[in-house]
């Protein structure tokens, strides 16, 4: 089995990797499918089995949503993913200053946030300018914001306004744009198969986040920062870090690290994906709302991205620079 | 040869438009009192910024909205040609006129709790954090024109422009100030006649279109819509069997304030409520405190 991999070309065993996920989400769809039909005798139980079914059979639609934006990414080349990232990226920020106030006087900024920082620090990825990538939003665009927002004449609560702006353009544009970045490393020995890095991070995170989620609702524990998040408790976290990044360690397979090494950036990843999304909650808490979907309710699609993609937006940059720092790339 | 490309013209730019908007906006439609049905019924909602025409026209869907034609007013929507041809064409839009009113505009500014600097109304002056403030339209010169606002029924009038019926105009000039005390008073039947500004709503729903209308006549500049003008209640008393559907824009003055020619992606949405009626016997004030309740209940949901 592991010969026949082996034998493979690149294309060919990313190509085995998708089938393999894509099979298992029908497999698992499919179970979700027909435990629909099962039904309690308690008529109580019942509607909380159905409800916790729907809330599953949620989290798997939004699995098959990215798996085939992968997909899509993947199929059809470096620049096609780039682009798909920053429209997710537009998105996430879309949302983000929905939620967080703004005045009159930071139309001018916003518009220069969505319309000229994003696409640019998206088409420095795609072009590979690695040492102009990293430094653009916190040097260059972190001086320009606060300027076009003094040019716009409004004092009032000016610190405030601008650290949203720029909090939001460095978690949603700045975070998400390392996630295509990772397309373009160049590991000897490894060209054509990024894609597996991309895979292999958005893999490891979200197990964290899963597990941790599943193991806090099933174990009662206190919560360590109740005001910020109710389910958040050490013991949880632990647990979904040390599985994640077994599980990333096992898959070290399909990236150019060793076992050792995979095991170390997904600590590295989990551990920065994991407080990112406690981060946004406090944020979420602050601003009095659940979750960044407009009061639970997500009909044209892109609402509650945030929420999906938050500790991805924080493990990205971590596990780009520390591998490309580590690997001298 | 036009007559086959207009139409086709009409139909790609409202695709276009509609996926702009949805891309900064998400249109989001949120049906809560009522599903959405083809019967013929009239759509009311809070007026914060010309964009609210377009965003309710988005949040339809496709099904209703060619048989629902919202109200633009004519002094900003046909103002240029490309203006004229999108809300003809593409909304399917009915004009109202309300460019007669212009002496009365001050008395649109909020009475309460502006009045103290009432020229200021730069955004800067207001004292929220939390909301975009719209500024008021620029003063015109309002000296001569006072009589004929008075003239013809005010009753109908002011629902359309929306700037007769509100409590005091601020600081006003003189002669503003009968002027705005005067069409509570004169208040004839509720079936206007003729040079009736209802008029073409009138004729739209005798064809069996719905119509969506900005009962406060005026964008609001705060989150809390103002008084609802009474055309709501003379359409809802001329047509009992349309059905009044309320409705709360949220979050489109955010998109493009006043005086910006460049919109922000801010995620929008559009609530519709359950349906309300004019009960037997209801009088016309009560009714439209109930309508403007039942859409500021909405922001809530």
């Amino acid at each position: 089995m592991n010969q026949f991999l082996r034998s493979l070309t690149p294309t060919q065993q990313v190509a085995a990797l998708f089938l393999i996920v894509f099979g298992l989400l029908v497999v698992v769809s499919t179970t979700a499918f027909f435990l629909t039909f099962k039904e309690r005798r308690n008529p109580v139980h019942d509607a909380a089995w159905q409800a916790e079914l729907a809330h599953y059979r949620k989290l798997l639609g939004t699995t098959w949503f990215m798996v085939i934006v992968f997909w899509v990414g993947w199929a059809l080349g470096e620049t096609v993913a780039t682009v798909l990232f920053a429209l997710i990226a537009f998105f996430a920020l879309r949302e983000f200053i929905t939620l967080s106030p703004t005045r009159r006087g930071d139309h001018r900024s916003l518009i220069l946030a969505f319309f000229v920082v994003l696409p640019i620090q998206f088409w420095l990825v795609a072009t590979a300018r690695f040492d102009l990538f990293t430094v653009f939003i916190p040097v260059y665009v972190f001086l320009a914001i606060p300027v076009a927002s003094a040019l716009a004449d409004d004092p009032s609560h000016f610190l405030e306004r601008n650290a949203k702006l720029q909090w939001g353009i460095m978690v949603c544009v700045y975070g998400m744009s390392h996630v295509p970045a990772l397309l373009l490393l160049s590991f000897p020995g490894y060209e054509g198969k990024s894609a597996f890095l991309v895979f292999f991070l958005v893999f490891v995170v979200q197990t964290s986040v899963l597990v941790q989620h599943v193991i806090s609702r099933r174990t009662q524990r206190k919560p360590f920062a109740p005001n910020v998040s109710r389910s958040f408790n050490w013991t949880s976290w632990g647990i979904g870090i040390v599985v994640a990044s077994l599980v990333g360690a096992l898959f070290s397979f399909i990236t150019p690290f060793k076992f050792g090494q995979a095991l170390a950036v997904s600590v590295i990843a989990c551990i920065a994906g994991s407080m990112g999304h406690l981060v946004m909650k406090a944020l979420k808490r602050d601003r009095g709302i659940p979750n960044w979907g407009k009061k639970g309710v997500g009909v044209t699609g892109a609402n509650g991205l945030l929420d999906r993609v938050d500790a991805l937006c924080f493990a990205a940059p971590i596990f780009f620079h520390s591998i490309r720092w580590y690997f001298n790339l | 040869m036009p007559r086959i490309i207009a139409p086709m013209l009409a139909k790609l730019t409202g695709w276009l438009l509609l996926g702009i908007v949805r891309l900064l906006t998400g249109a989001q439609a949120r049906w809560y009192g009522c599903p959405p049905k083809a019967e013929q019924r009239i759509y009311f909602a809070n007026h914060q910024s010309h964009a609210d025409l377009v965003m309710i026209w988005a949040a339809l869907p496709e099904e209703l909205r060619s048989i629902t034609r919202p109200i633009a007013a004519r002094d900003y929507w046909a103002n240029t040609p490309f203006k004229r041809w999108i809300t003809t064409e593409v909304f399917n839009a009915v004009y109202v006129e309300r460019a007669a009113t212009a002496p009365a505009a001050p008395a649109g500014a909020p009475a309460e709790p502006e009045a103290p600097l009432p020229p200021v109304r730069d955004a800067a002056a207001a004292p929220q954090p939390e909301r975009i403030e719209p500024s008021m339209e620029p003063l015109l010169p309002m000296a001569p024109m006072a009589p004929p606002v008075v003239d013809i029924t005010p009753e109908a009038f002011d629902e359309v422009q929306g700037r007769l019926d509100l409590p005091a105009p601020p600081p006003p000039p003189p002669p503003a100030a009968p002027l705005a005390v005067t069409p509570p008073a004169v208040e004839p039947e509720p079936a206007a006649p003729v040079s009736d500004p209802l008029a073409p709503l009138v004729e739209a729903l005798r064809s069996g279109d719905s119509i969506i209308i900005f009962p406060e006549g005026t964008r609001g500049h705060t989150g809390e819509p103002q008084k609802f003008k009474s055309g709501l209640y003379t359409l809802a008393t001329m047509f009992p069997e349309v059905v009044l559907v309320p409705a709360w824009i949220d979050n489109v003055q955010r998109v493009m304030p006043k005086g910006e020619i460049v919109p922000v992606p801010i995620l929008c949405s559009v609530t519709f409520g359950a349906p309300i009626r004019v009960e037997e016997g209801e009088e016309r004030r009560p009714f439209l405190d109930r309508a403007r309740a039942a859409v500021i209940a909405l922001r809530e949901v």
